[in-house]
């Protein structure tokens, strides 16, 4: 099929084979009904966007395509035969692969092991600089640009999904799935994904996007499903559509949240500064800087944006900012005092908050029931025991309560935390570091792969936050929620602060320039 | 389409899991069963001798909770380390170098009081379980070097340093025996006799106790609960501010003392003098007690139990003829069954239903 015949609507059903045709698939977990009677179709040459709300259940449906999960009842056909599609192994068979918003890389291997790793058709014999040759090879192909002999743990969360959906492409994938593929590039990168994708798309390939960036879908994506509470509720050609319609379609009947819009008023005692970081530089295990001479102040009442692509720095300033990891030169300040608490703990007691990067590798330790991750705060404080003793009937009471507070979709807090779904697990997380953010909170991509209902709702978290005189850093790459949540936005390039702007004076072009590196034409104050 | 599809749940409650692991003990048991019918034996006769010979007299049964203390302990100290998801292979290296620094304080320390000198014994044996450790630990801790390799190693250079002592500066010079010490002067005093339990020594309760006491910590201290955030996820153990290494010295120093324990026990309670061969292999064994207690300490009591009473059966059957390695072969059957049992546990087989007519879509 040509890409000039690209079919904008769906045909009907007797004229084509469809590539991929679920029918009537149901799948529960713990008694809650993820699936329930779900059909979807996807054609042959389309980007098929799936969409739906943190937990309606779009990921299960992908697992049980890609043999994650078997369903409990329903059919799969590939091409019109049905198969049963028993194991990841049988998907790759079939063609399909999915890219997952958990990441799925071995830490400690390098780039082009990863790339390798399962593969049949990686040489015999091993040897690193034919690997990387072949990655390098690869990476060019698709123009997913990786450094194959980078061990995966020294990346960033983009870099690794980069790696990620490298490795499905070199499979000879002919049904891509992609789980919040953008949630974690820049604007750049997306641009040269979706170039990638329309050439996938170009040689009768097909993709399934999920995604909760709906002007993303329009953009790119031929037709799409819409699935509420477990079910597919619309599917068709995207022709037509609207961000607002689509919106009504994910949400239902509910009543669409408004934006968050940022509090213009100032807070009492806002000139106070908790947290300041006064020529702190950072260097990784190789002794390369990965935060150069910063000076930064978290100012009370305040919501500091950090801006800036991944992989500039962001991830050694939360770190920094919270205690996790000292400076290898510079001060950080707690009420103007260097000589102040110096670890995570003390940093948590003294009232920072901290939201990281990774949920499920960092933030959660994802094997433990729910209700020991709760408290993963809360645990040393007199709510839960005295002295060294811990009482286990308060304990649970505690996690009970930040469970229900936190508006997660599973409530018993035995089920591991892994297997909640990613907007479930920031929620859980969210309402755990507020509750311990009394001075500032650090939050570091926190509404990545969130629906707009829990970033509506994050973000009125933090606002009140900022309200009760909290400092709130907010690192994120969606420029747009920057711009309507943050009071500052410091840019970050190559591990230094390139300009801190008043909002009123920040807009994103004067923001890209500053994120890719260059000089503002005009001196900023 | 009507049929069964069996499907994997992520997680098992311990209710389920023990339940497998009692399933998977019997059908060890029947295998091991099948195996001697083989050999020409009756099964039948010979499991009711070794039930008969183990828990049918009051001997029986004693010489069951003797044997079962040195296993317990290790498991125990397996189980601290299991905690913060470290492998303890060398508690039987501990348990020697534990026995050696009671033996020490015993047979060449000042004589006393003999609580005070059970005391000494013991706390010297905790230092010297400890100390033994310490060197893994250390590699571990701060080189990343295996935990598993390096106590498993250790295990030897304990054994055969043993070995030394017991055949050279320590040996008994008034014995026949080539291999082992004097009897130590003040052993652990025997149970009240009113217990009618007269075997036993004192070193049953303090098992039990340790036991008791670990499982309280476990459950009922900040620390207990940091221990299994370490050893779930330490990247989130040191996100939320809990000090890992040093959790994991602590785990590894105290499981190391509860082994270097378990040989004081051995040695004052039941043994009463160094000797080549003091552990028979009671460290490996307690690997078995903890991983199928599920490295619970109040778990590591029965399951040490029930290795005593598989490794007394083994005695029991080669006074009938059957090989030693055939006792052998019935431990490594039951820790089979039970690995198999516990991952069976997470499948269950569910009936498909057919697909319900067409249509849903909006």
């Amino acid at each position: 099929m040509q890409p000039g015949e690209l079919p904008r609507t769906v045909l009907p059903e007797a004229a084509r084979t469809a590539f991929v045709r679920m029918r009537g698939i149901t799948k529960s977990f713990y008694g809650a009904r993820a699936n329930d009677g779900v059909d979807f179709t996807l054609q042959g040459g389309e980007i098929h966007a799936l969409l739906g709300e943190n937990g309606a259940g779009k990921s299960t449906l992908m697992n049980v395509l890609t043999g994650l999960y078997q369903p409990d009842s329903g059919e799969i056909a590939i091409e019109g035969h049905v198969r049963r599609i028993a194991s990841p192994a049988d998907a790759i068979e079939a063609g399909i692969g999915m890219v997952h918003q958990h990441f799925k890389l071995v830490p400690a291997f390098t780039v082009a092991e990863n790339i390798h790793l399962g593969w049949n058709e990686t040489p015999f014999r091993l040897d690193p600089a034919s690997l990387a040759a072949r990655t390098q090879a690869l990476s060019d192909r698709f123009g997913l640009a990786v450094s194959p002999g980078a061990r995966v743990a020294d990346l960033s969360a983009g870099e690794q999904q980069r790696v990620e959906i490298l490795r499905v492409l070199a499979r000879g994938t002919r049904i891509l799935v992609l789980d919040e593929p953008t949630a974690v590039l820049t604007p750049a990168e997306v641009r040269a994904l979706f170039a990638a994708l329309r050439a996938f798309r170009a040689d009768g390939n097909a993709v399934i996007l999920i995604s909760h960036k709906l002007g993303e879908v329009l953009e790119i994506a031929d037709a799409l499903t819409v699935m509420r509470a477990g079910r597919s509720v619309a599917t068709g050609s995207t022709a037509g559509a609207s961000r607002s319609s689509l919106a009504r379609l994910i949400i239902g009947d509910t009543a669409i949240p408004a934006t968050v819009a940022r509090n213009e008023t100032d807070v009492p005692g806002a000139q106070a500064v908790p947290l300041a970081l006064r020529g702190v530089s950072v260097r990784d295990h190789r002794g390369i800087a990965l935060l150069d001479g910063v000076d930064l102040d978290v100012r009370a009442g305040e919501i500091l944006g950090i801006a800036g692509v991944a992989g500039n720095g962001q991830r050694a300033l939360s770190e920094v900012l919270t205690g996790c990891v000292r400076p290898d030169a510079g001060d950080v300040l707690l009420d103007g005092d260097a000589s102040g608490p110096r670890g995570a703990r003390e940093f948590a007691d003294w009232g920072v908050g901290h939201i990281p990067e990774d949920r499920l590798r960092t933030a959660l330790a994802a094997d433990l029931p729910l209700g020991e991750n709760a408290v993963l705060r809360d645990y040393r404080g007199d709510a839960a025991g005295s002295g060294p003793f811990l009482f286990p009937r308060r304990l649970a009471r505690l996690a009970r309560r930040i469970i229900d507070d936190a508006a997660v979709n599973l409530r018993d807090s035995r089920i591991p935390a892994r297997n909640l779904s990613g907007g479930n697990q920031q929620r859980l997380v969210a309402e755990r570091e507020r509750r311990i953010a009394s001075r500032v909170l650090v939050a570091a991509y926190p509404t990545r792969g969130l629906d707009v209902g829990a970033v509506a709702a994050l973000h009125a978290g933090m606002q009140a936050l900022r309200a009760s005189g909290v400092g709130v850093v907010l690192i994120s790459e969606e420029i747009e929620e920057l711009l309507a949540q943050a009071d500052r936005i410091a840019v970050l390039f190559a591990g230094r602060i390139a300009g801190i702007l008043p909002v009123a004076q920040a807009d994103a072009e004067r923001l890209g320039l500053l994120m890719s590196g260059q000089v503002l034409p005009e001196p900023v104050s | 389409m009507r049929g069964f599809v069996v499907q994997r749940v992520p997680s098992v409650s311990g209710r389920v899991r023990n339940a497998a692991y009692a399933v998977s003990a019997l059908v060890a048991v029947f295998v091991a069963g099948l195996l001697l019918a083989a050999l020409g034996l009756h099964p039948l006769a010979l499991g009711g001798s070794v039930l008969k010979q183990s828990l049918g007299s009051r001997f029986g049964v004693q010489d069951l909770l003797l044997l079962a203390s040195p296993l317990v302990m290790c498991g125990l100290s397996v189980s601290l380390m299991l905690r913060v998801g470290l492998w303890n292979i060398g508690a039987d290296g501990q348990f020697y170098v534990g026995a050696a620094c009671a033996a020490g304080v015993a047979l060449f320390g000042p004589h006393g009081s003999p609580l005070l000198v059970q005391i000494t014994m013991g706390l010297a044996a905790m230092a010297g379980g400890a100390l033994w450790i310490a060197v893994p630990a250390l590699a571990r801790l701060l080189l990343g070097t295996s935990e598993i390799i390096a106590t498993l190693l250790l295990n030897f250079v304990a054994r055969l340093g043993l070995d030394w002592l017991v055949t050279g500066p320590w040996r008994d010079p008034h014995g026949m025996a080539a291999a082992q010490t004097a009897r130590i002067p003040d052993p652990l005093p025997k149970l009240p006799r009113d217990w009618h339990l007269g075997g036993l020594h004192w070193g049953l309760a303090v098992v039990l106790g340790l036991a008791a006491l670990l499982a309280a910590a476990f459950r009922f201290t900040r620390w207990g609960f940091e221990l299994r955030i370490c050893g779930a996820n330490r990247d989130t153990a040191a996100y939320a501010g809990m000090n890992v290494r040093r959790r994991l010295f602590q785990a590894m120093l105290l499981g190391g003392a509860i082994a270097g324990l378990g040989g004081m026990l051995e040695l004052s309670g039941t043994v009463h003098r160094l000797q080549s061969g003091l552990s028979n292999g009671y460290g490996y064994v307690g690997i078995i007690v903890a991983v199928l207690a599920a490295s619970s300490p109040l778990g590591c009591v029965f399951t040490g139990l029930l290795m005593a009473l598989v490794l007394n059966a083994g005695l029991v059957l080669q006074t009938q003829g059957v090989p030693s390695s055939a006792a052998l072969a019935l431990t490594g059957l039951i820790l089979l069954f039970a690995a198999i049992g516990e991952r069976l546990a997470h499948y269950r087989i569910v009936p498909t239903r057919p697909v319900a007519g067409a249509g849903g879509v909006a």
